[in-house]
C-alpha cells in the first residue's frame, strides 16, 4: 500500500513493473525446479519436478489426517503464542518505562538471546515428558524474547512530549499507561509479533520433527521415515505456504484495524 | 468550571517564576548550566513572549514552568503556589504538534475532557466547538497522519485549549509550518486569545510574530541564560498585520529586539 501511495502521478509504469519482476522471479524458479530433475541435472528422488510436488499436494489436502495433525499443531501453536504475549508484551513495556524493570529483566534476555532454543527440547522432555508441556514450552520459549524486546523498544521510544501533553490534560500515572503507553507502543509490539510468528511456528515445527508424536511435523516426519519423496516435498510445501498465509493475514488484519498506523508492520 | 470558548473563562492566574534555573548532569560531559536564573512575572491575561540565541533554553524554561521538567533551582509560582507538576491550569502546545495517532481529530480533542470533568455525553459536542473555534471543519473522522501541518498544530491548539487552562504554553508552535500557514495562525491564534482572557507564554526565534502577538517580549541572553531585558509592546489593539507593519513603532521595536538578540549571537 505505501508503495502505490508514495509513486508519484505519471510514474504508473513503476507500479506495474513492482507485479512484472517479482512474478517473473517466481515464474523462473519453478522453471528450474520443473526442468531441472526432468533435465536429469538433480536426482528426482531428491528433488522432485515442481508440477509433481503441485499435484501431490492436492492428494495431501484430501488426507482426513493431514487436517488433524494440522488442527492439533494449530491449538498448540495457539497456546503458546498466546502465552509468549501475554508474559512478553507486559514485561517489555515494564522495561521501558521503568529503570529498575529494566535492570532486572535486561541481563537475563542478554543472557538467553542467542541461546538456540532447540537445544532446549530434549531437557524440556526429560523434564516434562513428550506430552504437550514440552512443546508448548519451546513455542513460547522460541518466540517470547522477540515480543518482549520489541514492546520494550516501543514503550522506550515513546515521545516524551506525548507523555507530557497527557500529564497536562491531568492524567496520571495508570490512565497514562492505559491511554497513552500502550497505544503508542502498539506499532512495535505488532512488528514484534510478526516475527513472533515466524519464529513460533519454526519452533513448533522443529519440536514436532524432534518429539514425532503428533502433529504436522510428525505427520511429515514419518514420509520421510518411509522414503516417500514426493510425499515429504508437498506436505513440506504445504506448511510453507501456511506459513506466508499465516503472515500475510497478520498484516492485513492489522492494516485493518488500526487504520491509524504509518508504515509497514 | 468549563465555559464556552467565546466567553472569557476567568479572571486568569499570576504567573511568576522566581530565580528558575537549570543545571543538566550527565556522567560523561559534567555538568551544562542551560538556565542561569529567569525572573518573570506574567500578568492574568497577558501574552508575553520569549525570545533568545538558539539553545539558550528558552524551551527548556516553558517545560519547567509546564512542570514537566524540574528545575535546579529558583520556583515557579502560580497565583503564590509553587508548581509541582504539570496541571490542568496550564495547557502546552508543542512545535511538533505531538497529537496521539491513534485518535481521529475528534478523538484527540475528546481526550483531555474527561479529566477536565465534562460529562460523557457532552464531550464531543464540546470538542466539536473547539475544533470550530480554530476554523477546523469536516475532518474529525481523519487520523492525524492524514492531516497536513497547519492542520495538525489547529488539532493541538483546540486539544489544548478544550481543558480550559488559564495558562497557555506555546513552544515556538508555528516554526514548523510555512509562511502563510503560520501568517495565517497568529492572527487565528490573536483573535482566540482575545476572546479568553488567557495568559499566554510564547515562545519564538521570530521577532516579528513576538512584536505582532505579544504585550511583552522577554529577551533570554545566551546560555547559561539570564533575562537581558523585558520589551513593552505598546501597539494598539486589535492588531492588524497591515496596520502593524505600517505603524511607525514598529521598525523600532524590531530594530531593538534584533539588536538585543544579535549582540548575543556575535558575542558568543
Amino acid at each position: 500500500m505505501g508503495d502505490a501511495v508514495a509513486a508519484a502521478p505519471g510514474t504508473g509504469r513503476r507500479d506495474i513493473g513492482a507485479v512484472l519482476w517479482p512474478l517473473a522471479g517466481f515464474a523462473l524458479i519453478l522453471l528450474v525446479w520443473e526442468t531441472a530433475p526432468r533435465l536429469g541435472l538433480v536426482r528426482p528422488t531428491s528433488i522432485p519436478p515442481a508440477s509433481a510436488v503441485f499435484g501431490e499436494m492436492a492428494v495431501i489436502l484430501r488426507d482426513s489426517d493431514f487436517w488433524q495433525q494440522t488442527a492439533s499443531s494449530s491449538g498448540r501453536w495457539v497456546i503458546g503464542f498466546v502465552i509468549a504475549i501475554a508474559i512478553g508484551v507486559p514485561i517489555g513495556i515494564a522495561m521501558g518505562r521503568s529503570r529498575l524493570a529494566y535492570h532486572a529483566i535486561d541481563p537475563l534476555l542478554t543472557v538467553t538471546y542467542p541461546t538456540p532454543k532447540a537445544a532446549l527440547i530434549l531437557i524440556l522432555v526429560l523434564m516434562f515428558g513428550a506430552g504437550n508441556v514440552s512443546r508448548i514450552t519451546i513455542i513460547v520459549l522460541g518466540c517470547l524474547i522477540p515480543i518482549t524486546v520489541s514492546a520494550y523498544h516501543g514503550a522506550s521510544g515513546i515521545e516524551p512530549k506525548l507523555l507530557w501533553s497527557a500529564q497536562a490534560m491531568g492524567l496520571g500515572k495508570v490512565r497514562t499507561l492505559v491511554r497513552v503507553v500502550l497505544p503508542a507502543s502498539l506499532p512495535q509490539v505488532l512488528s514484534g509479533l510478526r516475527i513472533g510468528i515466524a519464529i513460533s511456528v519454526f519452533a513448533l515445527i522443529a519440536s514436532e520433527l524432534l518429539i514425532r508424536q503428533s502433529g504436522i511435523g510428525a505427520y511429515l516426519f514419518t514420509f520421510y521415515d518411509l522414503g516417500a519423496t514426493l510425499k515429504v516435498w508437498a506436505t513440506a510445501s504445504i506448511i510453507a505456504i501456511i506459513g506466508f498465509l499465516l503472515d500475510s493475514a497478520f498484516v492485513a488484519l492489522t492494516r485493518l484495524s488500526f487504520r491509524w498506523l504509518e508504515g509497514e508492520v | 468550571m468549563t465555559t464556552t470558548p467565546t466567553s472569557p473563562t476567568s479572571v486568569g492566574l499570576t504567573l511568576v517564576a522566581d530565580g528558575v534555573g537549570k543545571t543538566f548532569t550527565s556522567s560523561r560531559r559534567g555538568s551544562v548550566t542551560a538556565i542561569q536564573s529567569i525572573d518573570i512575572a506574567a500578568q492574568p491575561g497577558e501574552f508575553l513572549s520569549i525570545v533568545g540565541p538558539s539553545g539558550c533554553g528558552k524551551s527548556t524554561f516553558l517545560y519547567i514552568v509546564g512542570g514537566f521538567v524540574p528545575a535546579t533551582s529558583g520556583q515557579v509560582r502560580i497565583d503564590d503556589k509553587p508548581i509541582t507538576g504539570p496541571g490542568l491550569q496550564r495547557g502546552i502546545v508543542f512545535q511538533e504538534f505531538a497529537l496521539f495517532p491513534w485518535k481521529t481529530v475528534l478523538g484527540n480533542v475528546v481526550f483531555g475532557l474527561r479529566q477536565a470533568g465534562v460529562p460523557r455525553s457532552e464531550r464531543k459536542a464540546k470538542a466539536r466547538e473547539f475544533l470550530d473555534l480554530v476554523n477546523l471543519d469536516g475532518i474529525e473522522t481523519l487520523y492525524p497522519k492524514e492531516l497536513s501541518g497547519g492542520m495538525k498544530q489547529r488539532v493541538a491548539i483546540a486539544r489544548t485549549l478544550a481543558t480550559d487552562p488559564d495558562i497557555l504554553l506555546m513552544d515556538e508552535p508555528f516554526g514548523a509550518l510555512d509562511a502563510q500557514t503560520r501568517a495565517t495562525l497568529q492572527t487565528e491564534l490573536l483573535d482566540i486569545w482575545e476572546r479568553t482572557d488567557k495568559t499566554v507564554l510564547f515562545v519564538t526565534h521570530s521577532v516579528e510574530e513576538a512584536i505582532y502577538l505579544s504585550d511583552r517580549v522577554v529577551v533570554l541572553s545566551q546560555r547559561p541564560s539570564t533575562v537581558k531585558e523585558i520589551i513593552d509592546i505598546d501597539l494598539p489593539r486589535p492588531r492588524r498585520r497591515e496596520a502593524l507593519l505600517a505603524h511607525p513603532d514598529y521598525p523600532v521595536l524590531h530594530r531593538r529586539i534584533w539588536a538585543l538578540l544579535h549582540d548575543e549571537v556575535t558575542d558568543g
